[in-house]
């Protein structure tokens, strides 16, 4: 790796001495070597100016498709971290929504061996249940010991309450940790948008919010009984929100994460039957909007993630009914969190900080020795999301051809570097 | 005629105006006439017009319709039934019709399944369209042939009142009746059982009643809708005796009502379902009206729309 001066960055390191102050930071082969003001710039070294930006540890996301095994045209390893470096992310944990799902050690190997000489680290979600038909438990621990980070049945919710129950007490033993996608099939139904205002109007048969709060419920007390940890990812109604809350107050061990997407977007946003606005859960209403945007501030949501589904345009051109749910998100994580109202600081706690502490991972420091692993960004410069600056392999993006506020300019990771 | 409708296509009651509803319910005045005439029933606005009737889902009637109006018009006039497949099974709906379009045709009457099918197309495609219906959210000509059928039977729609009886749930034609009728001044209530009516409906500034007798009462115009067991993908309600003794509509209480009020169904009628025979031939029944109105309706819509062209 070139050497790399950062000039004049604003610290958001947590635990740095220098958090919140401006500094120059000089990186040779991958290491932070030299931390302070005034650096001189070494001969052949690349130089970025952080005047106005932030440093901080690089992004975590702790929830991504990247389609590999078995959907690489969707997106592959080297696609789908192009687009998290490009959205200032140096680890993103993959759900396991493949073909095979990543059920077994050799899945979890395959990706962690095939992504060894990437920028970004993967950190592979492991499937709770067998072909996650969500009957038999798969096989948690061998997955654990080579490379899980945390389990889930991706887009498919544990219905059955009691092998949601043995998962979370089984992964008890070797300190793991079972993500939650939180929706009753049941309930859901044949909808596929938030049922409210915009469906009726629609004509569509939509998901309740009762079809997500019920199994937040219900994992909360399954948390509770067997004294074990549960992750509830992307949450979207105001209700959950307010669970969440309580069970924290209850000194519960419980966390969550919401998609960027929920932070910014609304039903109202279907009424042209686009399906680059189909996400599950669905998009919500304001007053949703809201209590998610409230839960970031207050500390019940700890982290943002992307949800990123890419897709061909085969899956999406077609029918509303029909298409496929999920967006692109890796790119536009940054962008909705400031047009959310987040802070640099909460920024960094949410993306950086909150999204490791969740699956057991140390926080990148900025010291001296130290690998670099780092992110610089800012909240104030305009860019447009388009066929140039995208980096995935598809494009549903619901920001496609649009001016986003908020940009990352430099990633650091694994002695490589990216400028944007 | 020098005024035109506000829209290329009609894709759904949503996109009109309240004078694109009085100029169709003009144009469909004069066209009922043609209809009634002892000796032309055939005009030849439409000629040289090619128009492909797409059907992704079983319709007789409204097919019928749509294919009477066009030849009373002297249109072209081609048939189509396709089934709706995913990516995985077949040809996407954009290939379907661009393949239609391709052999030379100027208008597209789509039927299909999911809701806003229409709306997409019209983003992709080249022809002007009319939307027969598309899931359970619009059925434009529907509704405007039932607005007609009021208006034919009390003179103006303004302040009647309309009761739209059954499953409101998986109707198109209650979402484009409950439009078109506010936009025309009516109050709209609906009836049926709670598993059939959507939680957030008085959003559109409708009244809910679950009780038959309630609703009539209310009521002038009674829209009993067709029970549609395929169009559920799960058990309503636990069988079509349970659903009749609550909600069939018979002489006996039609009788006991106050006032004398009119009975409408979209068709087909499910005798001994949601109305019984006698009520569907009685003399308050204007079904068969909305019929022939459907006929003069649809001609009024394709040659407004074509009229339109360059």
């Amino acid at each position: 790796m070139k050497s790399l001066l950062v000039k004049s960055a604003t610290i958001l390191f947590p635990g740095s001495s220098l958090y919140g102050r401006v500094a120059d930071v000089l990186v040779e082969n991958g290491k932070i070597t030299s931390i302070g003001t005034g650096i001189i710039l070494p001969e052949g070294a690349g130089e970025a100016d952080g005047s106005g930006k932030y440093l901080a540890p690089g992004f975590f996301d702790l929830h991504a498709n990247f389609g590999e095994p078995g959907l690489e045209t969707k997106e592959d390893l080297e696609t789908g971290a192009a687009a998290a470096a490009a959205g200032g992310f140096t680890g993103v944990s993959l759900m396991p929504n493949t073909r095979p799902p990543v059920q077994s050690r050799s899945e979890v190997a395959y990706l962690v061996n095939r992504s060894r000489e990437l920028l970004v680290d993967v950190f592979p979600l492991g499937a709770i249940s067998q072909e996650r038909a969500g009957k038999d438990l798969a096989e948690l621990y061998d997955m654990h010991q080579s490379g899980a980070i945390a389990f889930s049945d991706g887009n498919k919710p544990v219905a059955d309450s009691g092998l949601m129950s043995r998962a979370m007490l089984y992964v008890k033993a070797f300190n793991g940790l079972v993500f939650s996608y939180a929706e009753d099939p049941s309930l859901a139904g044949a909808g596929k948008m938030n049922e409210g205002t915009t469906s009726t109007y629609l004509g569509m048969k939509g998901i309740p919010s009762l079809a997500e709060e019920i199994m937040v419920a219900r994992d909360i007390y399954l948390a509770e009984y067997n004294d074990t940890k549960v992750h509830f990812t992307t949450i979207s109604t105001a209700h959950s929100v307010e669970l969440i809350r309580k069970a924290k107050e209850q000194g519960l061990q419980v966390s969550c994460d919401v998609a960027a997407h929920h932070l910014a977007l609304t039903e109202e946003a279907l009424t042209g039957f686009d399906s680059n606005f189909k996400v599950k859960p669905p998009l919500r209403t304001h007053e949703d909007v809201a209590a998610l945007r409230a839960g970031l501030m207050d500390g019940t949501i700890d982290a943002i993630v992307s949800q990123h589904t890419p897709h061909e345009i085969e899956y999406k051109n077609i029918e509303f009914e029909i298409a496929s749910y999920g967006i692109l998100g890796l790119q536009t994580v940054l962008p909705l969190a400031v047009c959310a109202g987040l802070s640099p600081e909460l920024i960094a706690e949410k993306l950086s900080v909150n999204p490791r502490n969740i699956v057991g991972l140390p926080v990148p420091a900025l010291a001296e020795g130290d690998a670099a692993n780092f992110v610089l960004f800012d909240t104030d410069t305009h860019w447009e999301l388009n066929e140039g600056t995208n980096r995935s392999k598809s494009s549903n993006s619901p920001f496609m051809g649009q001016q986003l506020t908020g940009k990352v300019h430099l990633v650091a990771n694994n002695g490589q570097y990216f400028t944007f | 005629m020098a005024e035109k409708l506000s829209t290329k296509h009609l894709l759904g009651i949503k996109d009109l105006r309240e004078s694109d509803i009085g100029l169709i319910f003009n144009a469909a005045d004069r066209f009922k006439d043609v209809l009634n005439s002892p000796v032309i029933k055939k005009v030849p606005s439409l000629r040289d017009i090619t128009i492909a009737n797409i059907f992704f889902e079983n319709s007789t009637r409204t097919r019928l319709s749509f294919e009477l109006a066009q030849k009373r018009l002297s249109a072209d006039v081609v048939n189509f039934a396709a089934s709706s497949s995913s990516v995985s099974k077949g040809e996407t709906l954009i290939d379907t019709v661009n393949n239609i379009l391709a052999m030379k045709v100027d208008m597209v009457v789509m039927r299909h399944p999911y809701p806003g099918a229409g709306i997409f197309l019209s983003r992709h495609i080249n022809a002007q369209i009319v939307n027969a219906g598309d899931g359970a959210h619009e059925h434009p000509t529907q509704a405007l042939l039932d607005a007609y059928s009021i208006r034919e039977r009390y003179g103006d729609v303004a302040g009647k009142k309309v009761a739209i009886i059954g499953d409101i749930l998986h109707s198109r034609v209650a979402l484009s009746n409950i439009l078109c009728l506010h936009k025309l001044g009516a109050e709209v209530m609906v009836c049926g059982p709670p598993t059939l009516i959507p939680k957030y409906i008085h959003t559109l500034g409708v009244k809910t009643e679950y009780d038959l007798r309630k609703a009539l009462n209310w009521c002038d115009v009674a829209n009993m809708l067709r029970i549609q067991l395929e169009r559920q993908d799960i058990k309503y309600f636990p069988t079509l005796r349970e659903y009749t003794m609550l909600y069939g509509l018979n002489k006996k209480i039609l009788d006991s009502l106050d006032k004398e009020i009119t009975i409408m169904h979209p068709g087909p009628v499910n005798r001994g379902v949601e109305i019984t025979s006698d009520v569907a031939d009685s003399k308050q029944s204007v079904i068969l009206d909305q019929v022939e109105n459907g006929v003069a309706i649809r001609m009024a819509v394709l040659y407004l729309l074509a009229s339109q062209r360059d």
